[in-house]
């Protein structure tokens, strides 16, 4: 069926292979045009984005032959080897990318803008960017770097990036006034603290280190490679939520010509595993194979094929007979641990639940003293119930991997994953495969926010490779990623809370029921999670967390930044606003009189921590700028505005109700005792380095943040420090991107590594200089005697590398914390309720973040502002929407509803320093702590608006309009 | 894995392209020779491709694109304008021949990338329950002109709507209607942009007054101002029946408020 298409591609006439029914972006692609990127088959992601005729449109839903005739333009025309179009200068000045995934698309779209309309205003760019879906930036950065490069281009000064210093509140007479005036909407703004050291790299807003290879589209990613000859795999998906699979028959789909190997239960060996990407020994429960003879959620695996194309591959599904039992399936929390309730676990060798007959994956009890006492000593008690539900980390990027043999009969997997190391551990007994024997490459990655902490897909290419001897790639659909990769736990949340006259707690109790679907992988440790973070932001003498974490027929959730504080701090947040509600009280001064402070411990965490600690240890907070941030985000916000009638009730407008919320978020950065990260460094002849890091940039910025902190250590530029990560036989080992560990976990290990090539320089520099070493310092790429000569570092570099006394300057080191000092966020929202319909409309989101010394505040503010979107989407319209069998019937975008550009509310974030001694150059965690506010922020501002308090998410019309016509 | 399942309200869950199976590209050059192809292959007209207007749930289908028959623009005179079939979205919503109310319902339909492919031939034919584009056309009386079987014919677009059949082996070539007169919308969504759960048009000219509501019915329909409480909307996890019928009321009511119309 193969014919082909003639296509004009960045100005040269190409004849390339195409079937009838092929995309144009699966034309594109396969010649090399890897710019064009896979986010859907069905457009509205705009990963694949191209210009046709100067227009932009999703090459997935343009047929290649539609293309005929016209003239088509990827990123690749844009600028050549070395050269930079102003757009692709401008996405990397301000900071736009993070992943860069659907970064050609966003730059083809404002070139299409800009040729139309060469000043466009603000909405006009956002109106351009539509089509691009980015579930990583909160578009502010994106628009702002359009707007700069029409600037750039029509020969004007564009907008200062440079960081903007705030004066700080504490202690201060300046008032609470909102003015935001003459501030450039992109510019970091930071509050110095007097405690911070001066520095010359950390700190700064450098440019991202890979911002080339992402602004060009050039090939990155894992799936950015030539697959001819590469087996294309496909899985069969269960299509019931609960069944027996009586029979499977592969003797079709085997016989269709162009199929190497189906595998399911009946050919693969039987081993057990939890797929979580965690550290050794994985938490219990093993209660999960490759391949089962039971199918558990709609979406479980049941089998999986190898062949020539994907057309074949999906033919042989097809064909695949399996005869189910079907069995009564169960989706709620609370009805899947009732009498009678339908076992999802009873195989025999099934280990390490808590009680699988009762669907009960684990029990958890923790606390700090006697709660019922606790409570007897408060004036009032309260007690409130929250429902959280599921949603889905919806990287653009999708799961994908590629297994191959190497020429040495290794087994080689490239994947887009957050645990390199992790992967090459638990895949290695599923494969029969020593370690030693499998290497696993993580290219960039096209977002992950947890979906790739785990061990999703490795297993099944690396079976299929070996059973087939060929290279087999397996990339995910958007709705297979939906259903069949992994969510956020649904939650069912009750506090009891007890409070004496005077506002004070005097105990405060959290009951959970966590939701972890058919399998454990992170249900252990996200509720552990919930209840650390649930019960350490206020001060109580007396706490206790009872949770039970059960199995349902629900997709399975897993790792989602926020990793279970979200849900906790929607229920506390919620609590502590009404509270402060029924005892008269201002929302922000009760929580104040109850919050965690300087020297305060954290003491339900000894018993929900998961890491190595001295259990006699208690820790105590070492840092907060909580102060301060309240102070700033009210500022920003406007708080004063709450008691305006003339704001608060719009005249010209009478059916709209206008309202603020408040939510404050405390998070951990990095678990304690347990997470690890290695870094190396070594010299080049010219006075560059090379930094190896296991930790895996998954858009977040952190390579680039490592590489200044190794740049200011040894005294040279971010340009001079060439960032890989990671590859298991190449970089040292490192758990990988999660739980908020990278900067101040694998970044302690880069100081480390850095410190000791830094005293290796200067030992060789005080030979060549003729004086002792300890008087040298390095910067500005070189070393300095205190006379003020110098010796350059490729000076160093030649004379150690070739002509005397040769060694290689180098240093491996690597770092675990006994600590987990908390990040601090004050998180604000302002909203408009319809109050006849209930829809909500978002205005603006402000979060002020302590997040210790961001070591660069444009990507620490990117985190920000897209964990901001994120936690909106959660808060406000994405929820995973199922029938009554359990199957999702929203598994697409549009439906499946994330934020685009053009109805985004306004986002400002400002990064309160304080210097956290245990961290490096004062760091502390910022990637997770912008999923904890929202969701609350947004609820209280409902109730400011119109009075309705309402105890579930997500915030949509119908949900809001019901609870004000019960009130 | 199970093909996506279409809520009750239809909600766009557009089908894998590779469920599609597409056995054959043609791009005729003339308008008989695709209502040839269209009638004596059984072959689907193809608009700007973001979603293919007739799933055949994965048969074999030859496929006509529309593109090369001249079928693109606007043609106004004494007050009607007539708007090629494969007229883009984004065209609509730039063209300052069109009522704001239909530019801005068009600028609604679909993010830029796909409105700059998508056609009004495709929406009406697609004839998607919660478009308000395809209501705002309702709201102004549509008419499409539509080729093959016996040659050219003329249906309201609110017709078409409800007898799919009419759409059949033919052609949708242009969509005409007057552009004078007040019209004012609304809609209640999730998101500012997001596709509303309703929508409410209303058009009056000193022919009378119509409104149009999306998200109330299996299609887009025409509905009495008096009569909204006997919709029967199919509910979905956005809106139920009740919620719908509630929107509709509250839409209704501002709309026609907003031109001058009465309940």
């Amino acid at each position: 069926m193969t014919s082909s298409v003639t296509l004009r591609i960045n100005g040269e006439e190409r004849t390339l292979p195409s079937r009838p029914d092929e995309s144009l972006r699966s034309v594109l692609r396969a010649a090399g045009y890897y710019s064009v990127r896979f986010g859907s088959d069905t457009g509205e992601t705009g990963a694949a984005g191209v210009l046709v005729d100067g227009r932009l449109v999703s090459a997935d839903v343009m047929l290649a032959s539609q293309a005929e005739g016209h003239e088509i333009e990827t990123v690749e025309g844009l600028a050549g080897p070395g050269e930079m179009h102003p757009i692709q200068q401008a996405f990397i000045d301000t900071g736009a990318m993070q992943s860069g995934y659907s970064a050609p698309a966003m730059i083809l779209a404002a070139k299409e803008l800009l040729e139309r309309k060469p000043n466009p205003t603000q909405d006009e760019v956002r109106d351009a960017l539509s089509g691009v879906l980015d579930r990583e930036s909160g578009y502010l950065r994106p628009v702002h770097a359009v707007l700069r490069a029409a600037a750039t281009m029509l020969g004007e000064d564009p907008d200062d990036v440079s960081v903007v210093h705030l004066d700080q509140l504490v202690d201060t007479d300046t008032d609470v006034h909102h003015d935001r005036e003459g501030l450039s909407d992109i510019a970091p703004r930071v509050v110095p603290s007097a405690d911070v050291p001066p520095t010359r790299v950390v700190g700064h807003a450098e440019a991202k280190t890979d911002a080339i290879k992402l602004v060009k589209g050039n090939p990155a990613f894992t799936d950015d490679t030539d697959l001819d000859g590469a087996l294309i795999a496909k899985v069969l998906y269960s299509p019931h939520a609960h069944a027996r699979i009586v029979a499977i028959d592969d003797g079709e789909a085997l016989a269709l010509p162009g199929v190497h190997a189906v595998l399911h239960h009946g050919n693969v060996r039987r081993v057990r595993y939890a797929s979580g990407g965690q550290s050794y020994p994985n938490p219990l429960p093993y209660d999960q194979v490759s391949f089962d003879d039971k199918v558990r959620y709609v979406g479980d695996r049941v089998a999986a094929v190898a062949a020539e194309t994907e057309e074949i591959a999906l033919e042989a599904l097809d064909l695949i007979d399996v005869t189910y039992e079907v069995l009564p399936a169960v989706f709620d929390e609370n009805e899947a641990i009732a009498e009678g309730a339908p076992v999802i676990h009873d195989e025999p060798d099934m280990e390490g639940a808590h009680d699988a007959s009762r669907n009960i994956v684990h029990h958890l009890e923790a606390a700090t003293g006697d709660i019922e006492a606790g409570l007897a000593a408060a004036d009032r008690v309260f007690e409130q119930t929250f429902r959280v539900h599921q949603v889905q980390q919806t990287p653009i990027e999708p799961h994908v991997a590629i297994a191959e043999w190497d020429s040495d009969e290794r087994l080689v997997i490239t994947t887009s994953t957050q645990v390199p190391f992790h992967v090459r551990r638990m895949v290695a007994p599923l494969l029969g495969l020593p370690v030693r024997r499998i290497r696993i490459i993580k290219p960039r990655i096209g977002g992950g926010f947890g979906a790739k902490q785990e061990m999703l897909i490795e297993d099944i290419v690396g079976h299929l490779t070996i059973a087939t001897d060929r290279r087999v790639r397996l990339e995910l659909t958007r709705e297979e990623e939906f259903v069949s990769s992994r969510t956020r736990h649904p939650q069912t949340i009750t506090y009891r809370t007890g409070v004496d006259a005077d506002g004070v707690l005097t105990g405060q109790e959290m009951r959970v029921i966590g939701n972890t679907g058919p399998y454990g992988t992170h249900g252990l440790t996200v509720q552990m999670v919930s209840g650390l973070r649930g019960l350490s932001s206020y001060n109580a003498p007396v706490k206790a967390f009872d949770c039970d974490v059960v199995y349902t027929n629900i997709p399975v959730p897993g790792a989602y930044r926020g990793y279970g504080a979200p849900q906790a701090l929607f229920a506390l947040e919620c609590h502590m606003e009404d509270i402060a509600a029924e005892l008269g009280m201002d929302a922000i001064e009760f929580r104040r009189k109850n919050w965690t402070k300087v020297g305060d411990p954290i003491d339900i965490a000894p018993q929900l921590g998961e890491g190595d600690i001295d259990e006699g240890i208690m820790p105590v907070i070492t840092s907060s700028g909580l102060e301060e941030c309240v102070l700033q985000g009210m500022r920003a916000i406007g708080w004063d505005r709450r008691n305006d009638p003339n704001w608060t009730e719009p005249t010209d407008r009478p059916h709209i109700r206008r309202g603020l919320g408040f939510a404050m978020a405390m998070h951990g950065t990095a678990i304690p005792g347990l997470d690890m990260g290695g870094a190396s460094l070594k010299i080049n002849d010219d006075g560059s380095f090379n930094l190896l890091v296991g930790a895996t940039d998954l858009g977040t910025g952190s390579d680039t943040v490592l590489a200044q902190i190794a740049a200011e250590v040894v005294g040279v530029g971010v340009e001079d420090i060439i960032v890989y990560s990671s590859d298991t036989d190449m970089t040292p080992f490192d758990t990988g991107a999660y739980a908020s560990s990278t900067t101040y976990i694998s970044g302690m290990a880069v100081k480390r590594a850095a410190e000791g090539v830094r005293e290796q320089i200067i030992d060789r520099a005080a030979t060549l200089l003729g004086v002792p070493s300890d008087g040298i310092d390095l910067h500005s790429g070189a070393a300095w005697a205190e006379d003020g000569r110098s010796v350059t570092l490729g000076e160093i570099a030649l004379h150690t590398l070739h002509q005397s006394a040769q060694h290689q300057i180098m240093s491996t080191a690597s770092y675990v914390s006994p600590e987990s000092p908390p990040p601090y966020a004050a998180q604000f929202a302002e909203v408009e309720v319809d109050i006849e319909t209930g829809q909500v409309t978002v205005q603006r989101l402000v979060m002020a973040v302590d997040c210790g010394v961001p070591i660069n505040p444009v990507t620490a503010s990117g985190q920000v502002e897209g964990g901001m979107v994120q936690a909106l989407g959660y808060a406000h319209c994405e929820e995973m929407a199922y029938d009554a069998d359990g199957r999702m019937v929203n598994a697409s975008f549009g439906p499946y509803k994330i934020y685009r550009s053009d109805e985004m509310p306004e986002l400002e974030v400002i990064l309160v320093q304080t210097m956290e001694e245990s961290g490096p150059f004062g760091a502390k965690a910022i990637a997770e702590i912008p999923k904890d506010g929202v969701a609350p922020a947004l609820r209280n501002a409902i109730a400011d608006a119109t009075g309705v308090r309402i105890d579930a998410i997500p915030l949509t019309p119908e949900r809001v309009w019901r609870a004000m016509q019960a009130s | 894995m199970a093909p996506a399942v279409l809520t009750a309200a239809g909600i766009e869950t557009r089908r894998r392209r590779s469920s599609q199976v597409i056995t054959s590209y043609h791009r005729p050059h003339d308008l008989d020779e695709a209502v040839r192809l269209i009638t004596e292959r059984d072959a689907v007209p193809l608009g700007g491709g973001t979603s293919l207007t007739t799933d055949r749930g994965g048969t074999p289908t030859e496929v006509v694109d529309l593109q090369a028959l001249g079928l693109a623009g606007f043609d106004a005179h004494d007050g009607v304008v007539r708007v090629g079939s494969m007229t883009t979205l984004q065209a609509i919503a730039d063209a300052d021949e069109m009522p704001e109310v239909v530019r801005d319902a068009a600028r609604r339909e679909e993010p830029r990338s796909l409105r700059n492919a998508a056609t009004i031939g495709g929406a009406v034919a697609g004839a998607h329950p919660e478009s308000e584009l395809v209501a705002a056309l309702v709201a102004f009386g549509a008419r499409a002109t539509v080729v093959g079987g016996e040659g050219t014919s003329e249906h309201a677009v609110v017709e078409l709507l409800a007898d799919p059949a009419l759409l059949s082996g033919r052609i949708v070539t242009a969509v005409s209607f007057a552009t004078g007169g007040r019209a004012a919308a609304d809609r209640t969504g999730r998101t500012p942009m997001d596709r509303p759960i309703v929508s409410v048009v209303a058009h009056r000219s000193p022919d009378g007054t119509r409104v149009a509501a999306s998200g109330v019915a299996p299609h887009v329909v025409l509905v009495a101002p008096d009569a909204v409480a006997d919709l029967d909307p199919p509910p979905d996890f956005r809106g139920s029946a009740e919620y719908r019928r509630h929107l509709a009321s509250v839409l209704v009511g501002r709309v026609l408020a907003r031109i001058g119309g009465q309940r």
